[in-house]
């Protein structure tokens, strides 16, 4: 069962973060014995804390320390924005691993480059990653059921002329998997699955590690600082605990896995005289290159009842703009994804008040939706910085975040509510909505891995270049976003990363 | 005018919490805050379905929105000077009382401050009372909490029948 470690114990792993990069880190590690002592800076609920009610569960699990600056919908809770998230599972395509390659540098302002690694040495780890989430329409798991909002949005992309659509790659139980239930249709996704169908590190990934003998979890444990020694070597993490109390726990290697923000933070606050850009930042690109896609929305108003409300938030993946054809006006591809949204949820996307935007909330229950997403280049300047004087109440310097869309990104996002249009609009949709939904779900690109030290700040492993025993587990590393939503990304990178970690200690060459 | 009515509202609202008179007025209305049963500020009600009008939507239910919000902001001295800075600028607009003027030039004038950081404020707080609301949810046909139903796996989540058969 769950081990206890003493914080001077420097044969442990530290792993900051519990989400879906630091999650399956942990249990990787732990089931080869490695021991790993992971902390995480929210609380730990049960499925029984889990109510079908947005705002309260925003209440206990959404991130809501001080930032400045573009918003993140992200979490601080055992399990990470995994309990948020809506369990899509597409795999990276071949263009966009090679995304320099392929598209070029789209202009002075783009800083794109191609992943560290190739595609078919990612395939292995993507069917572990597979298997380990239950991803639907795979390895034999049966596809996810096609709910009202996906069959309005498969019949309306037939007859727009699109043929690869799919009610699999949903990382939802479609029946009872790995000791956790079939989706019972709840809805309410996004607040948490009160079944636990939904994968999620909370009751997968963190009690499976648990059971090892190999792991502690440390709940409300906010790391502040890594520490190292004058060679460079890491030695530990300093953490706030419950009443604010810092303690450090001794490490023999750290992995980071707090989401752009906090592993921005993280990396930035523990500058030194050795470090004195901030640790693992010779190159100045922590914190830059900060991508968090294309993102948009669309609902219509259907002639008839969809009832949208019914069932899992999102089923239901369109593959055929996921390429790369200049001839459309931009780089890089798209994905359409049906998606299902409440009242509230609604009236946030469209936005605006007044009979424009009632028109949609009062055919509530004839409305169809879907979000977009899909690449966006890389840019020096948008950027998770730290403010030079501003603290939170945590005495943490506030994280700036700034992001603003490329050129190519309005252009692909235009292209994608025009498709979104004809596809509704192919069945007769009384009123069409389209636009962007800066969301801020799927963050990547901060600490990216690159071939070339200069360009960023981790290898293919995710191995910090400056320092051998840092690792980044999270969406930071991504070399470029790709279309789809990064978490399988995540999760097969981490597994990846956990094997590499562990051969190199077998071998003694980390410490 | 000086002081538009919200700001009136807003500080006779604010001495009556402070001298703790009735917990929560239901009214801002000079001369019936202590009575609970008066109806909510039309003012308020009038403001509140300008931005979100759903015809059939009853008063009583704008009311009960309004009361949330504007209660709470008016309670708080930040939030309270967004209602002060909404009332001052619609009455400007309106070129004296916004509330006595017609609906179009209601909804102009509303147009006319709807790029001001206070009116952005406002109508997200709005928003968030209006549509979590369990009454404007019944107006909507949205039944909100299901897991306690079992979900829909039973409930017609995939019961649409008027879509053209798909290959």
């Amino acid at each position: 069962m769950a081990k206890q470690y003493a914080l001077s114990d420097d044969s442990v792993v530290v792993v900051i973060g519990s989400g879906a990069g630091g999650g399956t880190v942990s249990n990787e590690l732990a089931q080869k014995g490695i021991d790993v002592v992971c902390l995480e800076a929210g609380s730990r609920l049960t499925l029984a804390d889990v109510e079908n009610d947005p705002p309260s569960m925003d209440a206990k699990m959404g991130w809501h320390d001080k930032r400045i600056g573009a918003f993140l919908w992200v979490c601080k809770t055992v399990g990470g924005t995994t309990m948020r998230w809506s369990g899509v599972t597409p795999r990276l395509q071949e263009h966009e691993v090679r995304a320099l390659t392929t598209y070029g540098q789209i202009d002075a302002g783009t800083t794109l480059i191609d992943w560290p690694l190739a595609l078919g040495e990612l395939a292995p780890y993507y069917d572990k990653a597979e298997l380990k989430m239950g991803v639907s329409g795979t390895h034999g798991i049966p596809l996810s059921d096609e709910n009202n909002n996906y069959k309005v949005f498969n019949a309306g992309a037939n007859l727009a002329g699109y043929k690869q659509i799919t009610s699999g790659r949903m990382a939802i139980n479609p029946v009872a998997l790995d000791g956790r239930p079939g989706c019972q249709q709840i809805g309410f996704c996004n607040a948490g699955c009160a079944i636990g169908a939904k994968w999620s590190t909370l009751y997968t990934e963190i009690p499976k590690a648990d059971l090892t003998g190999h792991f502690e979890l440390r709940a409300n444990s906010m790391a502040v600082r890594i520490n190292h020694d004058k060679t460079g070597k890491i030695t530990g993490v300093v953490y706030q605990g419950e009443s604010g109390e810092l303690h450090e726990q001794k490490a023999r290697a750290v992995c980071v896995a707090g989401n752009v923000v906090e592993t921005t933070r993280i990396l930035l606050n523990s500058d030194s005289a050795l470090f004195p850009q901030g640790l693992a930042n010779s190159s100045g690109q922590v914190g830059r290159n900060y991508m968090r896609h294309t993102f948009g929305a669309a609902i219509a108003v259907m002639p008839q009842p969809v009832n949208v409300h019914r069932g899992a938030r999102q089923t239901g993946i369109l593959f055929d703009e996921q390429i790369h054809d200049p001839g459309r006006g931009f780089a890089g591809g798209y994905q359409l994804q049906a998606h299902g949204f409440d009242p509230l949820t609604t009236s946030n996307i469209i936005g605006g008040w007044g009979s424009e935007h009632t028109q949609f909330l009062d055919n509530y229950t004839k409305l169809a939706g879907l979000f977009i997403t899909g690449e966006d280049p890389p840019e020096a300047d948008n950027r998770i910085s730290l403010h030079p004087n501003e603290r939170d109440a945590n005495g943490l310097p506030v994280p700036v975040i700034e992001y603003r869309n490329h050129a190519n990104t309005n252009a692909m996002r235009d292209h994608a509510i025009a498709a979104s249009q004809r596809i509704y609009e192919s069945l007769g949709a009384k009123h069409f909505w389209g636009g962007d939904a800066p969301v801020g779900c799927h963050n990547m690109g901060v600490a990216r891995m690159s071939a070339d030290p200069k360009d960023g700040v981790t290898n293919r492993w995710g191995q910090a270049h400056d320092v051998p025993n840092l690792f980044v587990s999270d969406g930071s590393v991504f070399s470029s976003s790709g279309a789809g939503n990064p978490t399988l990304t995540i999760v097969a990178l981490a597994i990846r990363q956990a094997d590499h970690i562990a051969e190199r200690m077998s071998q003694k060459m980390l410490y | 005018m000086d002081v538009s009515r919200i700001s009136r509202r807003r500080f006779i609202l604010t001495a009556v919490a402070a001298s703790s008179v009735v917990a929560a007025p239901r009214s801002w209305l000079p001369g019936s805050i202590a009575r609970a049963d008066t109806p909510a500020d039309p003012v308020l009600i009038r403001l509140t379905r300008l931005l979100f009008p759903h015809p059939g939507l009853r008063d009583d239910v704008y009311a009960d929105v309004a009361d949330i919000l504007f209660t709470s902001y008016a309670n708080n001295a930040a939030t309270g000077q967004l209602l002060d800075a909404a009332g001052f600028a619609l009455d400007e607009q309106a070129d004296g009382d916004w509330f006595d003027a017609d609906e179009d030039s209601q909804i102009e004038a509303l147009r006319n401050i709807e790029g001001e950081a206070f009116f952005a404020a406002i109508l997200a707080g709005l928003r968030g009372t209006f549509y979590y609301h369990p009454k404007v949810w019944t107006h909507l046909d949205y039944p909100g909490s299901s897991k306690e139903h079992g979900g829909y796996k039973h409930r017609g989540f995939n019961d649409i029948n008027w879509l053209p058969e798909v290959k």
